[in-house]
């Protein structure tokens, strides 16, 4: 991929995204991020070599790319590059209709999709009064409408206060749960560290590496030359585990795993779980669980549909719950859960990684 | 001793009427020379905030006072105060204001009246200082964002500002970039400039910022040292943020015992020396200071430096790195790299400029006082 006359921007590029997975694309501004997502969904057409969606060459004819959009939504880093019409709800609206769903289905996809985003509020309100922030939530929710197969995400969290972004890698999560394949480009290491099965590292419009984080970030040299530093987590990791003479593996990803394999080692303790399905009654449920862990135990949440159904019930960790929960329960305290019932695999998984690292933290069901 | 630079008093202001005041009562002071971070939610007033600290808006009611005066919003006190105290907005394409990159950072000092040569100089350096020399005949936009964005932050540097007011410096920038911004932060700390910025990263923040001013709504809610805000989870949710992740395992480690909460870690190798809880005697850490001309290949030679990890920091080592072409471990991060080292038993040798030696030492006197290790410093001078 290039512009006639400069540099090539893509270059001798191959890449692989497996089905279902989560992929980190990383790589120092101007390394060719961006220009790679347009040529995935079929913007850039490639001045040579070939784009494939699920083993067949994507075809620039009208048909081929609306195919193309159907399955594979992007949301670029900034959200006015993507926004065409006035009001908030036709331009979530924009993409669906673009490919041709019908009105009614429409209307259910915009509901849903802006209340995913926590704008549902702004439906009728002129984009051009809403701030960044918003906008972004609103070019997301524009992405989500689609109901896509695969999601690309150009610096999602970029411009986002912190809890906005927090909510943001909770729809990532989701997505990701529902079986899409999740792309994310971002220049913050620590998120993609935490995030990620697999990153693909570019520099100066090649792809330099693509695997596992930890081989990469145990290259140094290779780090550096690809504008990036190691991931703070991985760092104090290595340091830390060298000087308590331990192996730098199993590698913690987040606070919970890491004060697991570095706090002191004491019986972990319980965590009351609350799948919530939306729909449901949640205060019986927060009030009972509550009680059977005690007036000490501290509170979470994870996921919007939780969110947005709580009523002024106590709350300790309204983000960032299932870390801040498994990190009580590694500190040996026990703890409430309340989370969207897909995650019920995160919650699962994350028992499971504390496992390997010695912290047996048991589940109680809340029924 | 208090000495504000700039303050604000019971300042109200909106875009326009019959909305809501988009600052409410505002009231803070930021102290001279002292590292400020500005922290709140999207829309929470801190862009305007700082539009109304630089007089580019003035308020609809209340005071901004700029070395305990109240500005007066007259061209000419107006301008004064503006070649003072600069700020570098969140997004650069709205301050290019020329075509050509040398021309563009040149804007301000011209504006100042500066001599040609002056210019010249300021715009050779602040150029370098972002890394962005070999674009000076660019045209502002050819480049991407980043190097846009490098390129505002040579336009503030070029005018030599006493306050500088960063908008989200490092938002969108790669992590290495971003590390340099921060650099070029402290060391116009060091050099007497009072910085003041915002920023959605708060482990950044945390590890940077002395004093914290959170927004909500329009309003300060707080100022002060960050630890006091963060042990409020229901005002940090409230204004939508979230704890540094340095400050959630401290707390995590000395509710339990594991270690005491204070003195608080903020940056990683604080952490890292913290919780380590190292057996194995720590390693030198060698502080040579060097200038723009320094022979880093002979300084390493000289002082039989050879096997040891080497880093640098600041603008002038970063030139003598240029200049003697001298392999460095650490370009990056130079001072948490090196202590880093000595924790697990190495020597580490830092090459920085002499008004960064105090910056270079932070974290090895945090290891030292708190008892963790025993790093011992050989400062040369």
């Amino acid at each position: 991929m290039h512009h006639p006359g400069l540099p090539k921007v893509l270059d001798g590029f191959d890449l692989e995204v497996e089905e279902g997975s989560r992929v980190g694309i990383l790589g120092a501004n101007g390394a060719g991020k961006t220009t790679l997502f347009y040529t995935l969904t079929g913007v850039y057409k490639p001045q040579e070599g070939e784009v494939l969606f699920r083993g067949q060459p994507i075809q620039y004819t009208a048909d081929g790319l609306t195919e193309v959009r159907s399955k594979v939504s992007v949301v670029l880093q900034n959200p006015d590059e993507q926004m065409f019409c006035t009001l908030v709800e036709e331009d979530v609206a924009f993409s669906p209709l673009n490919i041709g769903m019908d009105r009614d289905e429409v209307e259910v996809r915009i509901d849903k999709a802006l209340r995913d985003v926590r704008m549902s509020e702004y439906r009728k309100r002129p984009l051009q009064q809403l701030s960044g922030g918003q906008r972004k939530r609103v070019a997301i929710a524009g992405a989500l409408a689609v109901d896509p197969e695969v999601m690309i995400m150009d610096e999602p969290t970029a411009g986002l206060d912190p809890q906005s972004s927090m909510e943001v890698m909770e729809l990532a999560e989701k997505l990701h749960l529902r079986g899409v394949t999740v792309l994310i480009s971002t220049h913050d290491i620590d998120l993609a560290y935490g995030w990620a099965d697999r990153i693909n590292v570019l520099r100066n419009g090649r792809k330099v590496y693509s695997g596992n984080s930890e081989d990469f970030y145990s290259d140094p040299e290779n780090v550096h030359l690809c504008g990036l530093l190691p991931p703070s987590t991985f760092n104090m990791n290595r340091e830390v585990s060298s000087m308590r003479g331990l192996s730098p593996a199993p590698y913690p990803h987040n606070s919970c795993e890491f004060l697991a394999k570095f706090g002191d080692k004491c019986n972990a303790g319980r965590i009351f779980c609350v799948p919530y399905k939306e729909g449901t009654g949640l205060s019986e449920r927060h009030a009972e669980a509550a009680r059977e862990a005690g007036p000490e135990a501290k509170i979470g949440v994870y996921g919007p549909d939780s969110r947005n159904a709580l009523n002024g019930e106590r709350i300790d960790f309204y983000f960032n719950g299932i870390d801040s929960c498994f990190s009580e329960a590694v500190l040996g305290r026990d703890s409430v859960l309340i989370y969207d019932e897909i995650f019920d695999t995160t919650v699962r998984e994350q028992a499971e990684a504390l496992r390997t690292l010695g912290a047996d933290v048991r589940l109680e069901a809340v029924r | 001793m208090s000495d504000p630079v700039l303050q604000t008093q019971n300042v109200k202001f909106k875009y326009e009427r019959n909305t809501p005041d988009v600052l409410d009562d505002v009231t803070m002071s930021i102290e001279r020379n002292v590292k400020t971070a500005i922290l709140g939610a999207n829309g929470a007033g801190k862009s305007t905030l700082f539009s109304i600290l630089n007089a580019l808006r003035k308020p609809d009611s209340g005071e901004v006072l700029y070395n305990g005066s109240p500005l007066s919003y007259r061209k000419k006190n107006i301008n004064r105060m503006r070649s003072e105290v600069s700020i570098l907005f969140q997004n650069p394409n709205d301050m290019l204001f020329r075509p050509i990159v040398e021309q563009d950072v040149a804007y301000g000092p011209e504006n100042m009246k500066l001599p040609k040569d002056e210019v010249q100089k300021r715009v050779d350096d602040a150029l370098f200082a972002v890394g962005m020399s070999e674009f000076r005949k660019s045209p502002t936009m050819k480049l991407s964002y980043g190097q846009r964005k490098r390129i505002t932050l040579a336009g503030v540097l070029a005018m030599k500002p006493k306050v500088l007011i960063m908008d989200e410096p490092t938002a969108g920038l790669d992590p290495q970039m971003a590390c340099e911004v921060m650099e070029i932060a402290e060391q116009l700390y060091r050099s007497g400039v009072t910085v003041i910025m915002s920023s959605h990263d708060t482990d950044l923040t945390y590890s940077w910022a002395d004093e914290i001013h959170v927004m909500r709504h329009g309003k300060c809610v707080y100022s002060g040292p960050a630890e006091p805000f963060y042990s409020d989870k229901v005002e940090v949710y409230l204004s939508g943020l979230m704890p540094p992740m340095a400050f959630v395992m401290n707390e995590g480690l000395s509710s339990c015992g594991t270690v005491e909460r204070e003195p608080f870690p903020r940056t990683q190798c604080q952490m890292s020396a913290k919780i380590g809880n190292s057996k194995a005697s720590a390693g030198t850490l060698h502080i040579i200071p060097v200038e723009d001309g320094s022979d880093i290949n002979a300084l390493i030679d000289d002082n039989g430096f050879g096997d040891m990890t080497t880093g640098i920091y600041g603008m002038s080592a970063r030139r003598a790195q240029d200049s003697s072409k001298a392999r460095i471990d650490f370009v990056y991060n130079g001072p948490e790299n090196c202590t880093l080292k000595c924790l697990s038993g190495s020597d580490a040798v830092l090459f920085c400029d002499p008004v960064m030696v105090e910056s270079a030492r932070a974290s090895a006197d945090y290891i030292n006082k708190g008892g963790f290790a025993d790093i011992s410093l050989d400062i040369r001078n």
